[in-house]
């Protein structure tokens, strides 16, 4: 995993610097509900590298002095430097999406030809489902498209049902 | 779906919600109708990325899980027919009345599972399996986009990744010939129950003592 994370930077770097070319190339990404187009990315042979605001827009975590963070969680993201996690070019700082979900063993796809990159659900939002037997709160459109919580109906008990038409 | 509209109108809203969610990629077109002719009133949500099955592990539909006033799960990973049909073939009458108990006893219900059969009951997926959902959606973006050849690569691969959800096998199925209960369900089904596997666990129903 690490060495192949280092081959991924060095292959962006070399992208970068041979072609002289522009560094950005879009890519679209898949987040539970979200459907985030990118205008622009570290073109890499492995990884999906995001401007920080992106990182924001796909999945909420903001990228602090401290690192990586979502409500009280923060991982360590080293930003005076290049790291596996970030790295600066021209002045625009990168941060290393894929390299974020390994972290947090998240799991993801890829269609590297079209750029097309699908995030699986957040372990971090299950750890009290496997451990306690507590149920996942999730986001999900209604048909009028108002946004319904399994946290909204908190007092009252809920039966969830799946289905479907096929 | 007629059937969980009488038992929501009789248990009513006050301290119990039914949340049915439509896993189906198909969207408004597919699952809306079924919704409109039974004239739901319940919260009613159409998932077309399966998030639910992939949030809470389930594999098949439909399934149930009971979530108490904390948001604690007394009941999971269950085939929830409201009744049985197809002469039997499927379903349970034996459900609704434990779903009726619980919403009256709450924690004194002996329907409720404690902690340990809870956790127990929630399937336990591979890395591999985990990467399923994903692929999945990956192949719904291209589905939904008309780039069919794409969707069918990683509607595949998903199921490869996770043989045990008979979500993604039969949604993909669904635009087959023979569609998601046809030859091919039939022969998978066969297959792996031969080979002592399971199409669903089956509903336990605790008895009176």
């Amino acid at each position: 995993m690490n060495l192949s994370r280092k081959n991924s930077i060095a292959s962006g770097l070399l992208l970068c610097t041979l072609s002289g070319l522009a560094y950005s190339q879009d890519a679209v990404v898949l987040y539970n509900e979200r459907v985030v187009a990118l205008e622009e990315t570290l073109p890499d042979a492995t990884d999906l590298w995001v401007t920080p605001e992106d990182l924001t827009r796909i999945n909420d975590f903001e990228l602090k002095p401290e690192g990586a963070c979502l409500a009280e969680l923060c991982i360590p993201v080293l930003q005076d430097r290049d790291s596996d996690m970030f790295v600066t070019r021209a002045g625009q700082g990168w941060f290393n999406m894929t390299g974020l979900a390994d972290k947090l063993q998240q799991a993801w796809a890829v269609d590297y030809a079209d750029g097309i990159w699908s995030f699986g659900v957040m372990p971090l939002d299950r750890q009290a489902f496997f451990r306690g037997g507590m149920a996942p709160d999730f986001e999900l459109p209604d048909r009028e498209g108002n946004v319904v919580r399994l946290s909204d109906f908190r007092g009252k008990k809920v039966l969830l049902l799946t289905w479907a038409s096929w | 779906m007629p059937v969980w509209q009488a038992i929501y109108e009789e248990l009513g809203s006050d301290n119990f919600e039914i949340i049915s969610v439509a896993q189906d990629t198909g969207g408004e077109e597919a699952a809306g109708p079924i919704y409109d002719a039974a004239a739901v009133t319940y919260t009613h949500l159409i998932d077309v990325n399966h998030h639910i099955s992939a949030l809470y592990n389930l594999v098949n539909v439909p399934s149930g899980v009971w979530i108490d006033e904390q948001g604690r799960i007394m009941r999971i990973n269950e085939g929830t027919y409201a009744a049985s049909h197809m002469d039997g073939a499927f379903g349970t009458d034996e459900y609704v009345p434990i779903v009726r108990d619980w919403v009256a006893k709450g924690a004194d219900s002996q329907y409720v599972w404690d902690s340990d059969k809870v956790r127990e009951s929630i399937i336990e997926r591979t890395p591999e399996a985990e990467r399923a959902q994903p692929t999945f959606l990956l192949g719904s973006y291209y589905f939904t986009r008309g780039n069919d050849a794409k969707a069918e690569q990683y509607w595949t691969e998903a199921q490869e990744l996770d043989p045990t959800s008979w979500n993604y096998l039969r949604q993909d199925l669904q635009y087959e010939e023979g569609g998601s209960a046809g030859p091919q369900w039939r022969e998978r089904r066969n297959r792996i129950e031969a080979a002592g596997g399971t199409y669903y666990r089956s509903l336990e129903i605790e008895s009176d003592n």
